[in-house]
């Protein structure tokens, strides 16, 4: 991506505030889910403490640290992005009528090899696959951060609520993990590889954009 | 979660009364200040131990509270399950079920234990008896950072381990200075979801008799100390109580500082470090550790910053939006021109 050539064969798909967004979320879900595990007491009867490196693991006051570090992070950066994009009514993301249906059609097209339909920005699973995301995303921030000022402010909260938000956390948790799982999976499927390069670059391939999301590009020349 | 209080049986309430007033008269201890022993057990509370008032029940095969609390609590652990599952991969089962009668350690089925240790008490060589269970500390780790809220902190100031909730993890046991809380095998919620690789058993220590208090009764030790060494009552009046106490006999206090401060205040005219020299801490012995820190301590400043993230994510949202709108206005001022 240094010639001039190759830059013109490029085309941007996402700003540098998206990306920074995107690994932001990503690295710091990845540490809390990490640090969360190792809030239970499972490193040191798994015998993870004894993996080189991994000593501080079966520590609850060195991973609750960790834990806390990684939710700065996590937290600042969902309240940025539902304020950045919710003011600059970026909402593409978001699930629009129709898109379950069409998203079984287009799963369909990985088995038969049909020709997949056009696509805009976002393919529907991939307005779906946001919101399975944002789900428990949401469960946990909203559960953690009431957990949160449980352990420095009330420690003798009201039992039921704890128990909700402790739950709900926990809960989230799985679903976050499987959110995760799906999302890394959706790599294996052949055409959705050139989109990695944009999660990376920013920028796509400008043949893949005009063969794949042709609804984008025309969007796109419209609003030039 | 409130307790309820139940209008003081006048019989009941009475007898306490005049019984611990009889004691303190017939051997010339400390009396209890009128409003402590009439004051209802609601609201925030606190225990006092006045160890120069404890005799460790000398004579008797038992104290007696250790002995009613054996009484009080025993009954409720359930049956064990036979065979207990083994644990994958440390196969440590903790079975207590067949020695509930052990009172030289704690266990889930001992949820006190009194240490004797020798002092020097105005020069001459004492036995000094120190009951030992659960500080109820102000912001117990044990309770908020269990994974399943399994152990919680009451209202009343009681820390208090639901065994139906419990996995028998022992995270609790980890975190605390002094190791309290004991584990029970074959018991609990463990059994019904995936009993070879995850929990253990039920955690067990003293919730200082929270059904009793419910009741408006006094937890079962303190309401059977023959020397009435143990009191319980509003928190604000026990501190008091605890302070005016130590001052008189020119002693020490322990559990008010500790673990970033407690429910239980120890009340000792030999210093508290010293006793704590005296004790070999062991499995079931925890040690004194006078002026432990509270370790999650070290963690809330990092928490509070989790707090204000909301609030920085807010402020650096608006400030994104501001800039690419300028941006957005002056690119479209450029394209004009």
């Amino acid at each position: 991506m240094t010639s001039t050539s190759s830059n013109a064969s490029l085309i941007k798909r996402h700003e540098a505030i998206v990306l920074f967004e995107h690994w932001g979320i990503a690295l710091s879900g990845l540490v809390l889910l990490m640090s969360g595990i190792f809030q239970l007491p499972s490193a040191a009867r798994y015998k993870i403490t004894t993996i080189p490196g991994f000593w501080w693991s079966g520590n609850f006051f060195i991973t609750l640290k960790i834990h806390y570090i990684a939710s700065v992070i996590f937290v600042g950066l969902i309240v940025f992005h539902l304020v950045y994009h919710w003011l600059l009514k970026e909402r593409a993301m978001l699930p629009q009528q129709g898109d379950v249906s069409q998203s079984i059609e287009v799963l369909k097209t990985f088995v038969t090899k049909a020709p997949e339909p056009p696509f805009g920005k976002y393919l529907p699973e991939q307005r779906l696959a946001y919101v399975a995301i944002a789900v428990p995303v949401l469960m946990l921030t909203v559960s953690g951060l009431v957990k949160t000022w449980k352990n420095i402010y009330a420690p003798d909260l009201d039992r039921s609520l704890l128990l909700w938000m402790t739950w709900i956390h926990n809960v989230g948790f799985i679903l976050f993990f499987l959110a995760f799982l799906g999302h890394i999976a959706a790599l294996l499927i052949k055409p959705n590889r050139p989109m990695l390069r944009g999660m990376f670059t920013g920028k796509v391939s400008r043949a893949y954009a005009e063969h794949r999301h042709p609804l984008w590009i025309k969007e796109q020349e419209q609003n030039r | 979660m409130h307790h309820e209080q139940k209008p003081a049986g006048i019989s009941r309430r009475g007898l306490f009364k005049l019984s611990a007033g009889l004691v303190a008269g017939a051997t010339g201890l400390a009396a209890l200040p009128k409003q402590l022993t009439a004051a209802p057990l609601e609201g925030k509370l606190a225990t006092l131990i006045d160890l120069s008032l404890c005799d460790g029940c000398a004579g008797k095969a038992q104290p007696a509270c250790v002995s009613s609390c054996k009484q009080a609590k025993n009954h409720t652990i359930p049956q064990v399950v036979d065979p207990i599952p083994s644990p994958f991969p440390t196969n440590i089962i903790e079975d207590w079920s067949k020695k509930q009668a052990v009172d030289n350690r704690l266990t889930p089925y001992n949820r006190i234990v009194v240490q004797k240790v020798q002092a020097t008490i105005n020069g001459t060589q004492q036995t000094v008896s120190i009951p030992r269970r659960c500080m109820h500390c102000d912001n117990p780790a044990c309770a908020t950072i269990c994974p399943f809220s399994a152990n919680t902190k009451d209202a009343s100031g009681a820390v208090v381990i639901d065994q139906d909730l419990c996995f028998g993890g022992a995270k609790c046991k980890t975190v605390c200075p002094w190791e309290i809380p004991q584990r029970q095998s074959g018991v609990g919620l463990y059994l019904k979801v995936a009993k070879e690789f995850m929990g253990n058993g039920v955690m067990y220590k003293c919730d200082l008799c929270i059904d009793r208090l419910k009741q408006g009764k006094a937890p079962a030790c303190v309401e059977s100390c023959p020397q009435k060494a143990m009191i319980i009552g509003p928190r604000e009046q026990i501190y008091a109580e605890a302070e005016r106490r130590a001052k008189a006999i020119n002693g020490h206090l322990f559990g008010k500082q500790e673990n970033g401060g407690t429910s239980t205040l120890y009340v000792s005219t030999v210093p508290f470090t010293e006793l704590d020299q005296q004790i070999v801490p062991g499995k079931g012995q925890p040690a004194l550790k006078p002026g432990v820190k509270r370790k999650m301590a070290e963690s809330d400043g990092m928490g509070k910053a989790v707090l204000a993230a909301p609030a920085i994510g807010l402020v650096a949202g608006l400030v994104g939006v501001f800039t690419k709108l300028s941006k957005r206005k002056a690119d479209n001022a450029g394209k004009e021109r």
